[in-house]
């Protein structure tokens, strides 16, 4: 309803005097274009690749509103060594092949000095080696699958989000938590999901040793009809169900679920960000019961005081006061690439990598360390039960606790 | 991974399992058939390959939430959500059968797919500037969200209701395509539109009827598809293949054989995924290809004659 008369509103406005504001808007975004494609020399271009059209959209969209945020920011104070920051922003969609296209055009054709980005674990791959192709620094903002820092790695990948041995162990001691003894395993069938499997797979004997996994399913991705897996999970018989199923995934495998009493007789343990504003907003009074899962960052909890600072300015973007999980993501790959470029006072590719290798950061979130050797950082989550609140249908994450990566 | 099939084939011989995967592979082969039937009556008619019945279906889906959201989640509001995605999609059928669509009927068949693909990415990119990129989420409609009791199982009541819908559409389009004066006229436009036009009858509004009435029907689909699955952008990506499929199976413009194929693909999706979980993606396609092979022209179609 909000948007429909926002919708209308706008629709308003363009009606009146529209032929000058056209022509004004022309004028005005070609002398801005003209004035990107000859970037001057002092600018650092920023390639930034998030999925703004189909499903990714609902991720790429403010995820992009956190990277305007730190890029904004930046300029404001003056950018970098005297420079600005100029974001140049492609669609990655959900698709690795047009991501990797993507990439390879911001690098050859836009000449950027590093790439941002990626959402799905499989597009985070295809980036990363066009960027070691290409030797250009990317830095993987939201991809988890756990090979991008290990198995795939070189010297050009470094990653700000948290991967799936992180995810898998928080999940593994959740399943403690609960005292989980028969599992259902379901993740979605792509690099995220086969590596959070693993991930889980591994973390089990070490702290829930008396749980197995007793049926492992993998359903495609962008699979919209869960209900074969539903049924073969009820039959297995187990009381607690690892996943990864995220954004959509899950609301329609939640939305089919329930109406069997699914959630009454089963733990669900998640990974895929489930407890963000994002899936909670959505789903409101449809979330599930009984729901475990994680999140980057949640609007009603600030650990620190910079968290409560950037979530005020977050807001204000948005123009709302539950903000959105995404942005804090691209807003860190951000300040960290500034911050490695300020190091190394260039931004020879060579030079940064080597600013970047043991970096620590401040964020929002608290501080960030760069691993010098697998280039992954120690970025925590917060995991947590999400709970029913009286006189609100938004479920909120009930006791919030901050959970580290495991000490190597 | 082969362990994983050999599990499931155990669980085969577990009652309560099978119950549950028959209802779910009919209640998803009648949410398909009630899409499926009106690209299947717009391709019989007007030999148009309509793409943008997918994204059809999506737009009915977006009407279905904005009609639920106006009203505040009402009772009955789902009910003239799903009658008001008929209106809308029915509506803006007949602007673009009438305004543009009409006008490529003697062109060949590439450029009628170039203007329905194209179609598809306008609608696509139209709902994205009234819903945005969000995600909605309609709930159950009253006294539906629940299951209903078999006494040796439970199954969800809303899913149960979408086999009566199926059922009742395909009785209700039978009988209208038989047992009316405008049904003939439609089964003869799918015969021989020129000899119908030597008698006199109005076929333009024939045409415009049926891609009218078979639009409705995707937008219906959408609607009815919006309590199960996230409302997003991207939600009509697989939908039109599915149909498609559907329509081959049954034979070009056969009502019984969308409602047969639609089961098919239903019963072949649900039960394919749990025996051969690996083979997923291409089970579908399968069955297509072996039905192409057997009978080209569907299981209710007939084979084409050249054209005099």
């Amino acid at each position: 309803m909000k948007r429909l008369i926002a919708n209308s509103e706008t629709k308003d406005k363009l009606g009146a005097r529209t032929k000058v504001a056209v022509a004004g808007a022309a004028a005005l975004s070609v002398a801005l274009l003209s004035g990107m494609g000859s970037a001057g020399a002092a600018d650092i271009k920023i390639g930034v690749l998030y999925p703004i059209s189909g499903g990714g959209a609902i991720y790429g969209g403010p995820a992009m509103r956190g990277h305007d945020l730190a890029v904004e920011e930046i300029n404001a104070t003056g950018g970098v060594l005297g420079s600005k920051f100029v974001t140049v922003a492609r669609d990655s969609k959900i698709n690795p092949a047009a991501a990797a296209a993507a990439a390879k055009e911001l690098i050859t054709k836009e000449g950027v000095n590093v790439i941002l980005g990626g959402l799905a674990s499989s597009v985070g791959l295809a980036i990363s080696e066009v960027a070691r192709r290409e030797e250009v620094i990317y830095i993987a903002t939201i991809p988890k699958t756990i090979k991008l820092t290990t198995s795939k790695l070189h010297p050009y990948v470094f990653r700000t989000a948290s991967n799936t041995d992180f995810e898998g162990d928080a999940m593994a001691q959740i399943v403690k938590k609960v005292n989980g003894k028969k599992l259902c395993d379901i993740q979605l069938d792509y690099a995220y999901g086969h590596d959070l499997g693993d991930g889980i797979a591994k973390a089990l004997p070490k702290h829930a040793p008396g749980a197995n996994i007793v049926m492992k399913l993998r359903p495609k991705l962008g699979a919209t009809d869960f209900n074969a897996y539903i049924t073969q999970i009820m039959g297995a018989g187990c009381e607690t169900v690892v996943s990864g199923l995220w954004g959509n995934h899950f609301v329609n495998f939640a939305k089919q679920a329930a109406p069997f009493g699914f959630f009454k007789d089963h733990v669900y343990i998640t990974g895929g960000e489930i407890a963000s504003h994002e899936v909670a907003s959505k789903l409101a009074g449809d979330y599930p019961d009984n729901v475990w899962s994680n999140t980057y960052e949640l609007w009603y909890h600030s650990p620190t005081g910079a968290h409560k600072k950037f979530q005020a300015r977050l807001a204000k973007k948005a123009g709302t006061n539950a903000t959105a999980m995404w942005p804090v993501l691209a807003y860190n790959g951000v300040m960290l690439y500034k911050a490695a470029v300020e190091k190394a006072g260039s931004t020879d590719a060579a030079k940064v990598i080597k600013a970047m290798e043991g970096l620590t950061i401040d964020t929002p979130m608290g501080s960030l360390t760069v691993d010098a050797k697998s280039h992954q950082t120690n970025t925590g989550q917060f995991w947590g039960p999400m709970k029913k609140q009286s006189g609100e249908a938004y479920r909120r994450m009930e006791p919030v606790t901050f959970v580290p990566p495991p000490s190597k | 991974m082969l362990a994983i099939g050999v599990e499931a084939m155990s669980m085969l011989s577990n009652p309560t399992f099978l119950f549950y995967q028959f209802m779910n592979s009919i209640s998803l082969g009648m949410n398909l058939f009630i899409i499926a039937t009106g690209l299947t009556l717009i391709l019989g008619v007007l030999r148009v390959i309509n793409f943008a019945h997918g994204a059809f279906f999506m737009f009915g889906a977006y009407v279905c939430w904005s009609t639920v959201t106006f009203l505040g989640g009402a009772v009955g509001s789902f009910w003239l959500g799903v009658v008001a995605a008929a209106v809308v999609l029915g509506a803006m059928a007949f602007v673009i059968e009438r305004g543009l669509l009409r006008y490529l009927y003697g062109r060949e068949h590439l450029t009628q797919l170039l203007f329905t693909f194209a179609i598809v990415l306008i609608v696509g990119d139209v709902a994205k500037m009234i819903w945005g990129t969000d995600q909605y989420n309609v709930p159950y409609p009253h006294g539906l969200g629940g299951a209903v009791d078999f006494g040796f199982a439970k199954y969800p009541s809303y899913p149960l209701l979408l086999c009566v819908i199926g059922l009742v559409v395909a009785v209700g389009m039978w009988l209208a395509l038989s047992k009316t004066r405008w049904g003939r006229i439609i089964r003869a436009a799918t015969q021989d539109r020129e000899m119908l036009a030597a008698l006199g009858m109005n076929v333009p509004l024939v045409y415009t009827g049926v891609f009218v009435i078979g639009s409705a029907l995707a937008g219906i689909g959408g609607a009815l598809a919006a309590p199960r699955v996230a409302v997003s952008p991207g939600m009509d990506a697989t939908i039109i293949i599915e149909c498609f499929i559907i329509v081959i199976i049954g034979g070009l413009g056969s009502l019984w054989g969308s409602f047969l194929g639609a089961l098919a693909l239903g019963f072949v999706t649900m039960f394919g995924t749990v025996i051969f979980p690996d083979w997923e993606l291409v089970l579908a396609y399968i069955l297509m290809l072996g039905l192409l092979l057997w009978r080209p022209w569907g299981l209710f179609g007939h084979e084409e004659e050249e054209p005099h």
